[in-house]
């Protein structure tokens, strides 16, 4: 704001190169969230960052102690139709890996009511880890662009393939995975 | 046909406005008038050349040619004609068509006036909105182009395109996506147009602006030439932000209006600087004083226009308006970047040519106040402002994307909206150049007084919450000192003249309709924030699981739950509708039918609220769950909103005010020199105080 009484006084040159400087560290952060957000989920093939999950029990499961594990991080919610789909196979999947300790499930809740979520585990008899996604962390990590969407990480934590969408059947499934558990 | 009719008259509008901008400046740089003249002609053929374009996509909205992208996308079969005309607006690259559509209609108003005595403008404002609209031409064109077909080619693929690709065939499914349920509302019908037009109009002062910076005029002339379309453009800002909010009360079913949501604040900003601007002209054109600062103000509210589509197109923010992903980001970006660079050297450049012309002398002068007025503005900006980037700033620093909650918005915003008020009570009664708390407190007692007897009246009732019983005395301060004034006004007049009261107080509101218009925007202004201090104050609910037949209590309220029924609609929804019965005191008041709508063709559920409004409050009933026939219990949020009608009413008596402050006077040219002698009056007044 301008001061009436200095207003003959011409502007200072330390002003006009803040004026700028401000301005353009103001674009750059703008343009560096736009490139983040143009940058899509993370890429098959690199390392995905170390993420917590807090369950609807109240635990917390980082994949930090995961390590040389398998991680397959499932995003879903109640209201989505489609998740439902690939729900049974889903957990049908996890049974059949769950005895080997080489195979880790996370459920990851997006923007849902805990109560319509525990009635859908309920429904679909879920008994892997589920939780929500506590200020959506966890699908800004991967980007995702909606549910169902499926990550599955391999056993030195690099992304290894992404579905969009459900799965069709659980061969796709153990398809995605048992190739990694050889490795 | 129409989609390579519509496309061929965007590309010939783009390449328009091209020449117009060349030949603007051309004409300017040679002193060929003739050139300037050709580029006016341009920049109003523009408009019917969009019209074109606009016309295109609702005729294949309306004739459902699936084909289209754009259409599929958007409607379904199951929608009524008037949806699937609004449907223009309900995607991003028909918004985007919608836009450019109001900004050429705008921008060609602008250019029919006369130009006799501001000739040096016409170039550079027409070269402001050309670049303006041929950037927005340019993104609809490259990447989101509302005519592109489906098409499937020999090897089986299907690919969309503008033309067909060689050996293909056009896929024609046989039904549309169906628009957002969520927009399927009366609302949401108006509420993004008045937006749109109050972001556009907010280009002609800004192009004036520009205009004035380039050509190194120093008087106010810009100022005046645009001042109705300032206030056109903030009263369909102000418009589009209550409907917003009408929108997400009746819609959204979480019993608020207003969420703090990176797009509802992007709206927001551009709305804030437009009001400070709004004021702050007044003591320029008065005083001559704060040049440089309109100069700012106007270079702000147009870039935060900008930088506020940016964010709700570029995915940059989640929010819950955001447009699908998009490749215009980038675009944008260099857009945004360009504007405000430039902007900002044309200011340094002329900075010390926009010196004031006076100086201020009074702590309690109208300058003074409208200074005051004009740095809360700026604080409630710079609170929403940093809670809308701040996401983006903890990202860069933490690597978690931290969104900033509503309380942090209300803690910080209470206080410089209450002081807000407080100016809004004294500063019309302060004279200009020059004021004293005697001069000021001789005006203000008998308000003053009669608005503390409403506050004793208030705490007697049994209001105990500092926070409303202060907003609420500060409104009805404002209430009364807006209403003295008009009472002196009217007494005055009908003594002088003898006119009877009435058309005393007609005549008083027409000769003098910026004041008196601007006085019933003070009023309506109050009145939202009797509305927004009710809710935010008053606000109580409950959730309850009933069976047929129990009730619930709430604020004197008892609701009973008598049936539920679900049931498919011919439009393609499953309505799931609940019979509540609401009686107070014994009183029987009617029945409310909360419901929830799932709508098959987007797989999307709906929440309607049922409500019973009064002047006093609202009875908001959501049905939040049910379960099946056998065991009959539903759930259901009832809010009680105390207040929250004033709201609505506010944003009505805003338009009329608008109306009455923008009206043309008959009398222009006198009323252009009085003002005149009015200022060189009160400044060489001024100078001989000193």
């Amino acid at each position: 704001m301008e001061n009436p009484e200095e207003t003959k006084k011409t502007l200072p040159r330390w002003a006009v190169v803040t004026a700028f400087v401000v301005l353009l560290g103001f674009l750059g952060i703008l343009g560096w969230g736009l490139k983040n957000a143009q940058q899509g989920p993370v890429k098959v093939g690199q390392p995905v960052p170390v993420f917590n999950l807090t369950t609807f029990d109240g635990q917390v499961v980082s994949t930090s102690d995961l390590k040389g594990k398998v991680i397959v991080v499932n995003f879903w919610a109640s209201w989505c139709k489609p998740c439902e789909q690939e729900a049974a196979e889903l957990e049908e999947a996890w049974q059949s890996y769950r005895e080997s300790d080489q195979v880790y499930f996370f459920g990851v809740d997006y923007v849902d009511t805990e109560t319509q979520a525990k009635k859908y585990i309920e429904k679909f008899n879920i008994t892997y880890p589920n939780g929500p996604d506590l200020r959506t962390s966890i699908s800004q990590l991967f980007r995702i662009t909606g549910v169902p969407e499926t990550y599955v990480i391999d056993k030195n934590g690099n992304l290894a393939n992404a579905k969009i969408g459900p799965y069709e059947s659980l061969a796709e499934i153990k398809q995605m995975i048992d190739p990694l558990i050889s490795e | 046909m129409l989609t390579n009719l519509g496309f061929g008259s965007l590309v010939i509008t783009f390449a328009l406005s091209l020449y117009g901008i060349f030949a603007a400046i051309y004409g300017e740089r040679k002193n060929l008038y003739r050139f300037v003249e050709s580029a006016r002609w341009a920049m109003l053929l523009t408009f019917p050349m969009i019209t074109l374009v606009t016309l295109c996509i609702i005729g294949l909205l309306v004739t459902q040619h699936y084909e289209v992208q754009y259409v599929y996308n958007v409607t379904s079969q199951s929608m009524p004609l008037y949806l699937k005309i609004t449907a223009l607006w309900g995607g991003q690259s028909g918004s985007l068509v919608f836009w450019a559509w109001l900004m050429s209609a705008f921008a060609s108003a602008v250019t029919l006036r006369k130009w006799n005595r501001d000739r040096d403008f016409l170039p550079w404002v027409i070269v402001v909105c050309l670049v303006t609209l041929a950037f927005f031409l340019s993104m609809i064109i490259l990447f989101e182009n509302p005519f592109q077909r489906f098409w499937s080619t020999s090897g089986g693929q299907q690919i969309v395109a503008m033309f067909q690709p060689a050996g293909s065939q056009l896929i024609i499914p046989a039904d549309g996506r169906g628009l957002n349920p969520l927009l399927r509302h009366p609302g949401m019908v108006i509420h993004p147009p008045m937006l749109y037009l109050g972001f556009v109009s907010f280009v002609i002062p800004f192009a004036f602006g520009i205009a004035a910076l380039i050509t190194g005029r120093k008087d106010d002339r810009w100022i005046r030439l645009t001042r109705r379309w300032t206030l056109v453009a903030w009263m369909f800002l102000s418009i589009g932000l209550v409907l917003g909010s009408r929108w997400a009360y009746d819609v959204l079913g979480w019993g608020g209006y207003w969420a703090w949501d990176p797009v509802e604040n992007a709206a927001f900003m551009p709305w804030l600087t437009g009001t400070a601007f709004l004021h702050s002209v007044m003591i320029q054109e008065k005083r001559g004083l704060f040049k440089r600062w309109n100069m700012i103000l106007v270079i702000l509210t147009y870039s935060l226009v900008i930088f506020g589509t940016f964010l709700t197109r570029s995915g940059v923010l989640s929010s819950v308006h955001a447009f699908a992903q998009s490749a215009i980001g980038p675009m944008f970006f260099a857009f945004i970047g360009i504007t405000f660079l430039v902007s900002l050297a044309l200011l340094i450049k002329r900075w010390n040519d926009l010196n004031s012309e006076g100086q201020m002398n009074s702590l309690l002068s109208r300058e003074s106040l409208f200074l005051v007025n004009n740095l809360l503005f700026m604080g409630v900006l710079a609170v929403v402002f940093w809670g809308t980037v701040f996401p983006l700033i903890s990202e860069l620093f933490t690597g978690q994307k931290v969104t900033v909650s509503a309380p942090f918005y209300e803690r910080s915003t209470g206080p410089l909206f209450a002081g807000l008020l407080l100016l809004m009570g004294i500063a019309p009664l302060s004279a200009w150049g020059h004021s004293t708390w005697k001069t000021l407190g001789k005006a203000m007692w008998k308000p003053g007084l009669l608005s503390l007897l409403v506050l004793i009246a208030m705490v007697i009732s049994g209001i105990r919450s500092f926070g409303a019983l202060l907003g609420l005395w500060l409104t009805s301060f404002v209430i009364f000192v807006t209403l003295y004034e008009f009472w002196r006004g009217m007494i005055a007049r009908h003594r002088r003249s003898g006119e009877n009261y009435f058309t005393a107080l007609i005549r008083l509101a027409a000769r003098n309709r910026r004041r008196y218009g601007g006085y019933v925007i003070h009023l309506s202004i109050v009145l939202m924030a009797i509305g927004i201090i009710g809710i935010e104050s008053f606000q109580t609910q409950t959730q309850a699981k009933l069976i047929p037949g129990e009730s619930l209590q709430l604020a004197g309220y008892t609701v009973t739950y008598e049936s539920l029924a679900e049931f498919d609609v011919q439009d393609g929804r499953n309505v799931a509708r609940a019979v509540l019965n609401v009686s107070k005191n014994g009183k029987n008041l009617g029945e409310l039918y909360p419901r929830r709508d799932y709508f098959y063709d987007s797989q999307q559920p709906m929440t309607i609220p049922g409500v019973r409004s009064t002047i006093e409050d609202d009875l908001y009933v959501i049905l939040v769950n049910w379960e099946e026939i056998s065991t009959n219990g539903a759930t259901f949020k009832v809010f009680h909103n105390p207040l929250v009608n004033w709201l609505w009413f506010g944003g009505i008596l805003l338009i009329f005010g608008s109306f009455i402050a923008a009206w043309p006077d008959p009398e222009k040219g006198l009323q252009l020199e009085s003002i005149t002698k009015s200022r060189q009056s009160a400044v060489s007044s001024s100078i001989s105080a000193d």
